[in-house]
């Protein structure tokens, strides 16, 4: 059974449509994030889930109980927040006490179970500082510590890493996963990070508008996405809109945009004239490395050394095509203005239709 | 609490939190069951209808009525534009404010600007006591210029003795006087907040692009302040336009607004209050013009940063250092002359109304013997009127700033009227409305405790809303998250994390109570009198020595209020200017 399960649900503010159509079912024990750029909904759908808004219309299930009608206070879901939130009028233990004391336990199993929550988020001997003597990492210990000390039937994760800086983030990240698959508890993940969602994520729904444009693994997101925003909002991909030539060579067809002439797979592809090609900047090989066949030239307009990759921009018939290069060596890097060629495996294109931006064909081979 | 207003609530906690306009929100779930908190918004308005527009209506209503007829008629309006009589208050009115104002910049900038820019020692004292100046009571400082300056004031006596006549100080003169040394402070400590928050690199940028320092000081320092020296500007307009202690005591016959009106009103008093309440009416829109401009200056651009550089204090050497310490000093020194002289007289013998050689605690002895109850009501009114203030202050406060929905957007403007209703207009208000049915509270002690909530309930709604604003709403919803319901979190958190705010917010409205005089003077009969009406009486019959006790009294109980505020709370002078 779903621990969580969401039918039809609708939420608007005012004329604004923040969410609509939102179907959901997660798993008990599962990860589960919810990704898109800001003003997405994504927000919008956790703090409806924790009851801080209440949907126009559609239900929310937790655990097969209908929960529309339940306060916050009931809903018994442990929310992490984005700045913290720790009680500042209290020490750590307070703060990590707060649900249990309110939940009426004793006096022995609140302390027995806020050493555990602490220490699961490595803050033991911190049980008496006050906030203001926490760095942003330890608050958001104690505001994870605080959420999970009251055994909630799920947690909720609003960007919790968001208002840390670049390393402390990673290594958070990997500390809530690992205390999430420990404890088991059905996790939401609210973040705008891509990086971030594929490493931490079971299974990842990405938004945009309020809508749900595609649920799945990290794996299936990234290399077989539904659409063009769930390809250009995960990870970094070229789109060319391009000219479908009549007739197929087998089971491929060729497109053209001015000069550059590219075989595409030709699945799904009958009805239409222009079809936006797209492929992602590590799919790029070398031109000899195919034979010439798809071969992409053009000016190098900007070179970047990024440490482990160097990416290059090429103008490509007046479009920036980008290519990422592993491993670069400083004696092979391309000089700014030079002439380049790259080519792009026909396995590695995916197909989108103009219009509708829906995907066409299969996913790309990986 | 109910599910929807619950959500209601959350919702305009999120908009907060969001950034997005609060108002997109607003309209949700509007109406849907009561809570205490509509209950609250309820009382809001109650309180604004009966004791705020029921009175003001009713002096608008009286200011149409002809006097002997008592029909609507313009006789009022055109009594008062046709005769010089009061056409001459008026113009008063204005003069005083405009000079009060004028002194008041004079003497603020430059104080402001040593004590922030050079060093200067003991500048904490220099502005304790400024700020002690500026809190104590309108009309001690007037009444103390008149022993100094007055007939036979000392002062006087001395600069005859060596052949200097002093101008006569009842008058424009010392109103002037005494206003510009009790206000000048708002200017001065609102000029120096700013002149702290200017980042040091600013400046240093000007410097490094070529100018010289006086010139980085025009082109530079001065338009940064500008925002903060005419917004104190406008409230030192404000308090001298609307002060009735001060001309009451020290005007002699140079009538102002508020004293126009009192006098009207104590002389119509058998008839209706025609003439007092179209005075009334004026002196109120004066006021909600500079109130109204006040509101446009402060919504303007402010440039306070985030004090990345704080700005450096310079060391003068020699003779310029001599004459920044006699500036700022001789300033302050003036201001707190009044106030010193008050405590000397307190403490010399007296006989009857006159002072004999010597010291002693007479004056002391005389008020706890003769009239005890003054003292024991102002301090029990200024207690209850706090307890009241504070806790609907709170609540109120807590509604402006969490839950916005279209009533209290009509609410919170409704609840800043006080501001721009003098303490006279509110009296006279009071005194008309409450005098008959169906509300009859003239004579009593609640009538004056309620002057002293509602002239104060706006300053307590604004701080609370303020204090609330610097709260993260994700820590009540955190709360609510980890299963408190609402009423519990507001208790437990919410309210702990505004507490020290509530506290000192409670203590500044606690003195300005004590020292409330322009809005009591036309409520008050003689078992509900307090110490400011009695110095008032005592100094118009002569009583100078309890007059001196009583003032003294208030001085102190003034400051005790200020170290506590400033010891126990941490609060800066901020938190006096707006208060």
């Amino acid at each position: 059974m779903a621990s969580i399960q969401i039918i039809d649900l609708e939420k608007h503010f005012g004329e604004v449509r923040a969410l609509s159509g939102i179907n959901l079912a997660i798993d008990k024990g599962e990860f589960f994030t919810l990704l898109g750029p800001s003003g997405c909904g994504k927000t919008t759908l956790l703090r409806t889930i924790a009851g801080f808004y209440h949907q126009d219309k559609g239900d929310i299930y937790i655990d097969g109980e209908l929960i529309n009608n339940v306060p916050a206070y009931q809903r018994n879901t442990g929310m992490v927040f984005q700045n913290y939130a720790v009680f500042p009028h209290m020490t750590v233990f307070d703060n990590v006490a707060y649900g249990l004391r309110v939940r009426k336990l004793p006096k022995d199993e609140i302390s027995r179970k806020v050493s555990a929550a602490l220490k699961s988020v490595h803050l033991e001997g911190y049980e008496t500082r006050t906030p203001d003597k926490l760095s942003g990492g330890q608050q958001q210990r104690v505001g994870l510590a605080r959420a999970m000390a009251i055994e909630p039937r799920v947690l909720l994760f609003d960007e919790p890493l968001s208002n840390l800086d670049a390393k402390l983030r990673i290594e958070m990240r990997e500390e809530i996963r690992a205390v999430q698959k420990a404890l088991g508890i059905t996790s939401i993940y609210v973040t705008h990070d891509q990086e971030e969602a594929l490493v931490i994520s079971d299974r990842i729904a990405v938004m945009n508008q309020g809508v749900i444009q595609q649920i799945g693994r990290p794996w299936e997101i990234y290399t077989n996405p539904q659409n063009m925003f769930v390809a250009y909002f995960v990870g970094k991909i070229n789109m060319l809109t391009m000219h479908l030539e009549e007739g197929s060579e087998g089971n491929l067809r060729r497109a053209r945009l001015g000069r550059l002439s590219l075989l595409i797979p030709a699945e799904g592809t009958r009805d239409l004239q222009e079809a936006v090609v797209a492929f992602r900047p590590e799919d790029m090989v070398e031109a000899a490395a195919t034979g010439r066949k798809n071969e992409i030239t053009g000016l190098m307009k900007n070179v970047s050394f990024m440490g482990s990759v160097a990416r290059f921009e090429l103008d490509v018939e007046g479009q920036l095509i980008t290519v990422d290069r592993h491993r670069p060596r400083e004696a092979d890097m391309p000089r700014k203005g030079e002439p380049v060629a790259f080519a792009v495996p026909v396995e590695s294109i995916l197909l989108f239709d103009p219009k509708s931006g829906l995907r066409i064909g299969k996913g790309a081979q990986r | 609490m109910s599910r929807a207003a619950e959500t209601r609530k959350r919702t305009a906690l999120a908009s907060a939190n969001s950034g997005m306009p609060r108002n997109r929100f607003s309209l949700q779930h509007r109406g849907r069951q009561a809570d205490i908190w509509t209950l609250v918004i309820f009382a809001g308005f109650a309180i604004v209808v009966v004791f705020l527009i029921y009175p003001l209506f009713d002096i608008f209503r009286y200011s149409f009525l002809d006097k002997t007829t008592k029909v609507f008629s313009m006789s009022n309006w055109k009594e008062f534009f046709s005769k010089i009589y009061y056409l001459r208050a008026f113009w008063h009115s204005i003069v005083i404010a405009l000079l009060t104002t004028f002194f008041s910049i004079v003497l603020g900038i430059p104080l402001a600007f040593f004590t922030t820019r050079y060093r200067i020692r003991g500048t904490n004292l220099l502005t304790t006591l400024s700020v002690l100046a500026l809190l104590s009571p309108t009309f001690i400082g007037a009444y103390s210029w008149i022993t100094m300056l007055g007939r036979n004031g000392f002062l006087r006596l001395m600069f005859q003795s060596i052949g200097i006549n002093l101008p006569p100080i009842y008058g424009p003169l010392g109103i002037v006087l005494a206003d510009t040394l009790q206000y000048y402070p708002f200017i001065s400590l609102m000029t120096a907040g700013a002149l702290m928050t200017i980042d040091r690199s600013l400046e240093e940028a000007s410097e490094n692009l070529g100018a010289r320092s006086v010139r980085t000081f025009f082109d530079i320092t001065l338009p940064m302040i500008i925002p903060s020296v005419t917004g104190g500007a406008l409230i030192v307009f404000m308090m001298s336009l609307s002060n009735f202690g001060t001309p009451m005591i020290i005007g002699g016959n140079y009538l102002v607004l508020p004293t126009l009106a009192y006098n009207l009103y104590t002389s119509e008093i058998s008839e209706t209050p025609g003439m007092a309440s179209t005075v009334s009416i004026i002196l109120m829109l004066c006021a909600s013009v500079v109130i109204v401009l006040q509101q446009w200056m402060s919504s303007r651009r402010k440039y306070a940063s985030m004090l990345v550089n704080r700005p450096i204090v310079k060391k003068l050497k020699g003779i310029k250092s001599a004459m920044a310490h006699f500036v700022c000093y001789l300033i302050v020194f003036l201001s707190t002359l009044p106030l010193a002289v008050i405590v000397y007289y307190s403490f010399k013998k007296t006989s009857g109304p006159v002072f004999k050689p010597g010291f002693g605690l007479d004056s002391y002895r005389q008020i706890f013997f003769d009239v005890p109850k003054t003292v024991i009501n102002s301090f029990l009114y200024s207690l209850i009127a706090v307890l009241l203030i504070a806790s609907v202050g709170t609540l109120l406060g807590f509604v402006i700033a969490r839950k916005r929905n279209t009533a209290v957007s009509v609410l919170d403007p409704l609840l800043m009227i006080p501001y721009m209703v003098p303490g006279t207009v509110l009296g006279i208000g009071f005194i008309v409305a409450f005098n008959k049915p169906p509300v009859v509270l003239a004579g009593t002690a609640t009538i004056i405790i309620l002057t002293y909530f509602i002239r104060r309930l706006p300053y307590s709604v604004r701080s609370a809303a303020s204090i609330l604003k610097q709260i993260d709403p994700a820590l009540e919803e955190a709360g609510i998250n980890l299963g408190s319901p609402p009423g519990r979190t507001f208790r437990t958190i919410t309210l702990p994390l505004m507490q020290s705010g509530i506290i000192s917010g409670a203590i500044m409205s606690w003195v300005t109570s004590m020292n409330e005089l322009s809005a009591s003077i036309l409520l008050y009969v003689g078992k509900t009198m307090t110490m400011p009406i009695k110095i008032y009486l005592s100094v118009a019959d002569g009583y100078f020595g309890t007059a001196s006790a009583m003032s003294t009294i208030l001085l102190v109980v003034t400051g005790v209020a200020m170290f506590i505020v400033n010891t126990y709370f941490n609060r800066g002078s901020e938190t006096f200017i707006s208060a």
